[in-house]
């Protein structure tokens, strides 16, 4: 146990030391939702400069950092150490465990999260600016001669620290579900997030060390050269690198449609739908999502293109049976369009369009055009911030009573789902379009021909701007004014919701409930409504 | 032996459209579900939540249904990469592309001409129209990629190493813009070409004419 070194209240000491998983993981989401804040800054300057064709407010040189950083910041630090606090917070709760496995380790993983982050961004205040090869630093761009300058090695040690902090999270993340269930909690009863979050541990446990290797490795490139240039060349590094940057897009994929699987459950006050097909279809992602990291590199004609198109493809069926079974658990229930439901049925159908655009991309021939082009940024924003991004504001919405023990206001939860909504459409619509005529991405210039197109979109980045803004302003309003809320406000099916909101230091103060599935509180609330009706 | 020539804007126009239709009938399909179920099935209305459960049939079922959707899309995409992968025999004209930050060169090794830009100036790429042409590419310094958008069609250049494609530019006379589409440093977005296709007519003229200007 790790009580002695969790200091009571909220003395200085207690906010850096505490090792309550709930601590842990709030301080990696508020670190992870800083560099969200930075990272959108940055979109935003993206988007300004972009407004109009030319150099109009940061220049070439400033425009290269800004997106790279962008990448980096937003992949790096803020969407995989969300996705890992979010379940470092709720499996130990889900699992019906008092404490997270290993807590003193999870710890560091923040810590070393922040050390990452503050390593990376103080690049800005490097000779050469911070690194500016995009979030993939591909070599030889990113070697010594190209890319001179002590801000690309902060680039890369920022990218290592957070790296390890990733694989610190996950692994407490999964000792928890190997070892700390409660008494009842078998594998198939886990709930719904909780396997979400198991297969995306296994995920960051089998890509993360590659991106430690391939970091390594660029790092004895730039100081002592001749890693790639052997016989296999640059592709080398793509290859390291995509092996991890593929199974990384699930890690900011599972956690969130995880949660949304049980917000739609709990608003449609339904039992979710074929659990069975949803653990099959995690595993089954899983196993093609090591097998597919050279999609990314149709275009270097150095990649057998076959097996990874057919492989890539495959994942239609995974993604297909995610889409039955969210789908499924609507059909049938009765469901209260809150807040957190619109999220989720928002992320429902804009991941669709990144996923339905991914599989126009892993037909080699479609994506010879589109590759490296905005088609591609429409494609992954659609994924992660039409997808992910929703789908954690879902989470948000219905887990933050959960945490704080007070509602956020309706009211200003339409307007942030509404603005958001528009923002997000207005800015990443039109990328498939401007893209697919011919406008690659990562320039600071473009030909007048895209300029409308443009416009449009960094109008819509305005809305998200407008959107974050009415989120921080929900925070602000509920946790100033607060509307208490009750253990259970939702009708919730899992164990975080049988006990205080917020949950006592070692989580729950009750005997747990008994767990006779993965959605133990709905058993008991079926078996009352058996006993009054018989 | 007789091939067609390889016209990757014709591949590209025909898969992608079936891939489009694809893509918005599922999702007409997902969004259609989605709204009936919030109307059909809103809180509010008489009867409590279904309990049903998935038969266990039903994922396998599905999964099968979504195997031959991928079966038709691979068929379609392995034939399409096939074509546009073919290489002629004996291809109508070389070129030989040179991608550097941030300029492109193309020589002609059997005319003995090359195509040089400048700065302010974007190498010209001159290619008579339905002519099978061989590219051979390669890159001094970082990695580029060779991108017309026009023929729907994009190659990386590496440092070290040759990459051959064949392209072909059908109907006459138009030119269409070229560039780099892999990010290749400071100056990535300006790295651009132009492409002028000319009849073969034209295009011997014009290579007699760049001749007589070699001294």
């Amino acid at each position: 146990m790790s009580t002695i070194a969790a200091p009571r209240g909220g003395s200085l000491m207690a906010t850096l030391a505490s090792t309550d998983h709930k601590r842990v993981a709030l301080r990696v989401m508020a670190t992870a939702l800083l560099f969200f804040l930075a990272g959108g800054v940055l979109a935003l300057l993206i988007r300004a400069e972009l407004y109009s064709p030319g150099y109009q407010l940061v220049g070439q040189d400033r425009y290269n950092e800004i997106f790279s950083m962008h990448g980096s910041t937003m992949i790096y630090l803020f969407v995989v150490p969300l996705a890992l606090a979010i379940g470092a917070y709720f499996v130990p709760l889900q699992v019906g465990a008092a404490e997270i496995a290993l807590p003193r380790l999870a710890l560091l993983g923040w810590w070393l999260l922040v050390g990452g982050g503050i390593t990376m961004w103080m690049g800005w205040f490097t000779q050469n600016g911070p690194g500016d090869t995009g979030w993939t630093a591909f070599d030889p761009l990113s070697d010594a001669n190209h890319s001179p300058g002590d801000g690309m090695y902060l680039w890369i040690f920022g990218v290592m620290l957070a790296t390890v902090s990733g694989l610190l999270l996950a692994t407490c993340v999964l000792g928890t579900v190997v070892r700390r269930r409660a008494p009842g909690m078998t594998m198939l009863r886990l709930p719904v997030f909780t396997w979400s979050m198991l297969v995306t541990c296994l995920l960051v446990i089998v890509g993360f060390p590659v991106l430690l290797v391939a970091m390594s490795l660029l790092f004895v490139e730039r100081e002592w050269g001749g890693v790639f240039d052997g016989s296999g060349g640059p592709i080398n590094y793509q290859n390291l690198f995509w092996f991890y940057g593929h199974p990384v897009v699930y890690v900011m994929f599972f956690p969130f449609v995880g949660a949304v699987g049980e917000v739609i459950a709990t608003f449609s006050r339904r039992r979710f739908f074929g659990y069975r097909a949803h653990v099959g279809a995690l595993l089954l992602f899983s196993a093609l999502s090591t097998s597919v990291w050279a999609h990314h590199m149709f275009a270097t004609g150095q990649v057998t293109v076959k097996y990874f198109s057919l492989m890539s493809t495959g994942l239609i069926i995974p993604a297909g049976i995610e889409y039955l079974d969210l789908l499924g658990t609507m059909w049938g229930g009765r469901i209260r369009f809150g807040v957190p439901m619109a999220f989720a049925v928002g992320f429902i159908l804009q991941f669709l369009i990144g996923g339905l655009s991914g599989v126009y991309v892993a037909s080699p021939p479609l994506d010879y055009h589109v590759h490296d082009s905005y088609f591609i940024v429409a494609h992954f924003h659609y994924t992660l911030f039409a997808g992910s991004l929703f789908a954690f504001f879902a989470a948000f919405y219905y887990w933050w009573p959960k945490v704080t023990g007070c509602f956020l206001r309706t009211g200003l939860g339409w307007l942030h789902f509404a603005l958001l909504t528009i923002g997000a459409n207005l800015t990443f619509f039109p990328m498939f379009f401007f893209g697919y005529d011919g406008m690659p991405r990562r320039v600071a210039d473009y030909s007048s021909e895209f300029t409308d197109l443009n416009r449009a979109s960094s109008i819509g980045a305005a809305f998200i701007a407008l959107a974050v803004l009415a989120w921080i302003a929900n925070v602000v309003v509920s946790v100033a004014r607060r509307e208490s809320a009750p253990a259970d406000p939702w009708g919730g099916h899992t164990l975080e919701w049988a006990t205080s909101s917020p949950p006592p230091r070692h989580n729950f103060s009750d005997p747990l409930p008994p767990i006779r599935s993965f959605a133990p509180l709905l058993d008991a609330r079926q078996r009352a409504s058996e006993e009054r009706a018989g | 032996m007789l091939v067609a020539l390889v016209d990757t804007r014709k591949d590209f126009e025909d898969l992608s459209s079936t891939y489009l239709l694809v893509a918005i009938a599922v999702f007409a399909v997902v969004a259609l579900g989605c709204l009936f179920s919030l109307l059909r099935f809103r809180a509010g209305r008489r009867g409590s939540p279904s309990r049903g459960e998935e038969p266990a049939w039903l994922p396998f079922a599905y999964g099968g249904l979504l195997a031959a959707v991928i079966v038709v899309l691979l068929v379609l995409t392995f034939s399409a990469q096939d074509r546009i992968s073919a290489k002629a025999d004996r291809p109508g004209l070389r070129v030989d592309v040179t991608a550097a930050k941030w300029n492109w060169r193309f020589d002609y090794p059997a005319e003995g001409i090359s195509q040089i830009g400048g700065d302010t100036r974007p190498t010209v790429l001159v290619v008579p129209s339905d002519t099978d042409v061989r590219f051979r590419m390669t890159s001094i310094d970082v990695i580029h990629s060779f991108w017309i958008p026009h023929v729907r069609f994009k190659r990386d250049a590496f440092p070290k190493r040759y990459t051959e494609f064949d392209l072909s530019f059908s109907g006459t006379g138009y030119h269409t813009a070229g560039r780099c589409a892999e990010f290749c440093g400071l100056k990535h977005d300006q790295m651009t070409f132009n492409v002028e296709v000319m009849s073969p007519a034209d295009f011997r003229a014009w290579v007699a004419r760049k001749r007589s200007e070699v001294p």
